[in-house]
């Protein structure tokens, strides 16, 4: 990050290569457009070579900040979508992801480890558990939207996803020990 | 809610599931810093973000790399780096030189003297370059500063959870001042045509509750066309909320209102 404050566009070549691949996956999975996938991207590594002076090292790993901003991005853009088609109208927006604290002493160098417990995981969580926890994620549900859209009692929705996410803060604080 | 309570809370909570009461008790706790909310928050935001690695694998098209560098490159360039200048090396003994190498010599030199000046203004000329190149960046900041605060602004405008409000003005041959209220958001405020004001005092916007003393919500300034746009975080629970009221300040702001209310509306 310190190269990239520098303007020096080597460093953001590396960054790409070590993150343009998970990114690109998590925001196709978002988006589901491989066309809209490549603009966001292209949007979200523009955007943290523009913004980089607000990114804190000493607050965390670079990886989970590019994914909060993935994700906020290919999230603003399914509103939009979603926005476009009630009301045809048109917005979008760049709001930075607020800070991702984690003491981390092995960096981002373990991140397929943590892939690999996450996917663990989640395949191991019952179908309908996953699934409040995916539209949630991955399609920027609440609660109450998940429990119209799935006909669940909003208890049992709120307990699937905070049961989930209880474990996979387990699992992660396993894989980081 | 206490803190203990809400550390359950935290990974849904940056997840974006939570709503409601829930949701509004930790915003609360996070406008004020809480010292134990604020960092458990931020934990459970790594937490959260993991969640991405759960996506199906996906190579990206192998121009997108290209299609970045390319976009960063031409800034990167004009930021980098400083022509090296080589000093001339030494020569041998004068004794072992023949006339013609002399007069040789003295040409080299008068071309490198030469060179040396020209390296020198193109050096100064770059240094001068990079100053615009600075000033550039900075100004670009700032349009990209106002171009974000817009479309908060207009996220907040469109979103059908905001509220809008009418501030209306005391003296009224002020313009009307718009807000938008939305309970995760923020405040949204926005104005045109709004008289230049001195830069020792600005306007400041407070939440004015049912029972207590206003809160501060932001203190701003028309910019030179006289607009004013701009998102202020909601610091209490919208239900406490009795009004929302404008006064105008010393510069900085006052921790509480030293004037009358210049801009006025009703939430509750």
């Amino acid at each position: 990050m310190e190269r990239i404050l520098q303007r020096d566009s080597g460093a953001l070549e590396v960054l790409y290569d070590r993150y343009g691949r998970p990114v690109y996956s998590l925001v196709l999975r978002i988006s589901q457009q491989p066309s809209s996938a490549e603009e966001i991207v292209q949007d979200v590594f523009l955007q943290l070579w523009r913004t980089a002076d607000r990114f804190q090292v000493s607050r965390g790993p670079l990886g989970p900040w590019l994914f909060t901003m993935a994700r906020n991005r290919a999230l603003d853009f399914l509103r939009l979508k979603r926005e476009k088609q009630r009301r045809r109208e048109d917005s979008d927006s760049e709001i930075l992801p607020s800070a991702v604290v984690r003491p981390d002493p092995e960096g981002d160098i373990d991140q397929s480890r943590r892939a690999e417990k996450v996917r663990a995981l989640m395949t191991s969580l019952p179908e309908t558990q996953r699934r409040a926890i995916e539209m949630a994620f991955f399609e920027g549900m609440s609660h109450s939207e998940i429990a119209s859209a799935t006909g669940e009692a909003l208890g049992t929705v709120k307990s699937w996803i905070r049961g989930g996410l209880l474990r996979l803060r387990e699992s992660l604080g396993e894989a980081s020990s | 809610m206490n803190c203990e309570q809400l550390a359950a809370l935290y990974e849904e909570y940056a997840l974006g599931v939570l709503e409601g009461d829930e949701r509004a008790e930790l915003d609360a706790h996070l406008a004020r810093t809480c010292e134990t909310c604020t960092p458990g928050v931020a934990q459970a935001r790594w937490v959260v973000a993991q969640l991405a690695l759960s996506a199906p694998d996906a190579q990206p098209p192998a121009a997108l790399r290209g299609k970045i560098m390319d976009a960063v490159q031409s800034s990167a360039d004009s930021a980098r780096g400083v022509i090296p200048i080589e000093k001339p090396k030494t020569s041998q003994q004068r004794a072992m030189f023949p006339a013609w190498a002399w007069v040789a010599a003295a040409a080299l030199a008068l071309i490198t003297g030469y060179t040396i000046r020209q390296m020198n203004n193109q050096n100064d000329q770059l240094a001068q370059l990079r100053k615009q190149m600075k000033l550039a960046t900075m100004q670009n900041q700032a349009l990209q500063n106002q171009l974000d605060m817009n479309r908060m602004v207009a996220m907040v405008m469109m979103s059908p959870d905001s509220k809008p409000l009418k501030l209306m003005p005391k003296d009224k041959n002020m313009p009307m001042v718009h807000a938008y209220l939305h309970p995760h958001m923020g405040v949204a405020i926005t104005a045109d045509q709004m008289p230049s004001m001195p830069l020792a005092r600005t306007l400041q916007l407070w939440f004015v509750p049912k029972t207590g003393k206003p809160l501060s919500a932001a203190i701003f300034h028309p910019d030179s066309s006289g607009e004013i746009a701009l998102v202020a975080p909601v610091t209490m629970p919208l239900n406490e909320i009795a009004a929302l009221a404008v006064t105008e300040e010393p510069a900085g702001g006052s921790p509480q209102p030293t004037s009358a209310i210049a801009w006025m509306a009703q939430v509750n």
